[in-house]
């Protein structure tokens, strides 16, 4: 898993690529998290995930209810046609922020 | 399910029992259905439970020795479209009654893995009797 992170204002964008899975998850929540910690609007930009595990869709859960209780949101944006039917699986797809 | 019948194809790996050799039997399962002519949605479901299952394995059967160098086998088997996946590991013995998935409406992290392998599969069995060396064996079905 790589990554690039951009800024716009009060937004962070996480633009994720590769696949996410348990070998990958804590790099994914040390990459994620401390945006949301900080009170920042994050965008996750899934385009380039082309696999993610149900470890993968943790860090989606925990990035959406961190950022409840920090009184932000996280976006969840240009989901890939694969990672999409596995939130949709996992029966998230009206929980989460997907655009 | 599919109307095409595949070829009879059995194949089988051995990896260590890391979260790092996930992303191989990922590989090995996508190399055995493109050889099986599945198609890509059916073979993306297949390879996400396969490589659920091969994580239980790392996460729950070695929790206590994430140091292991110990492997696990993973057999791919199709005969008269029924497909069989086979999972062999040395791990704590796994407790059938034990194995459940959170209730999917409890929205939380963690608890996803068994019930996409659930959701994906016909089904999911862990068969009795030892087969030295192995401790667990955990069979997955799929009539295609």
């Amino acid at each position: 898993m790589s990554y690039k992170i951009s800024e716009e204002g009060n937004i962070t964008t996480v633009h994720l690529d590769g696949e996410i899975d348990m070998d990958v998850v804590e790099k994914a929540k040390e990459v994620i998290f401390p945006h949301i910690d900080s009170g920042k609007e994050v965008h996750l930009n899934l385009s380039q995930v082309q696999y993610m595990d149900s470890s993968g869709i943790s860090v989606l859960i925990e990035s959406h209810q961190k950022a409840l209780e920090k009184n932000t949101k996280v976006i969840i944006k240009d989901v890939s046609k694969s990672v999409l039917k596995v939130i949709m699986m996992a029966k998230l797809e009206q929980i989460l922020n997907l655009e | 399910m599919s109307s095409a019948t595949l070829e009879n194809h059995s194949e089988k790996k051995a990896f260590l029992v890391k979260s790092s050799s996930l992303k191989e039997v990922r590989t090995f399962c996508r190399d055995v259905f493109e050889k099986l002519k599945i198609e890509q949605s059916l073979k993306d479901e297949l390879v996400l439970a396969i490589a659920e299952a091969a994580q239980n394995i790392v996460k729950h059967a070695y929790k206590d020795n994430q140091d292991s160098n110990d492997i696990m086998v993973v057999k791919i088997s199709c005969e008269d479209n029924k497909l069989q996946i086979a999972f062999y590991d040395m791990g704590t013995p796994v407790d059938p009654k034990k194995v459940k998935h959170r209730e999917i409406d409890n929205i939380k992290p963690g608890g996803l893995g068994t019930f996409f392998i659930q959701e994906i599969m016909d089904a999911v069995e862990f068969k009795d009797g030892k087969r030295k060396p192995w401790i667990n064996h955990l069979v997955l079905t799929k009539q295609l």
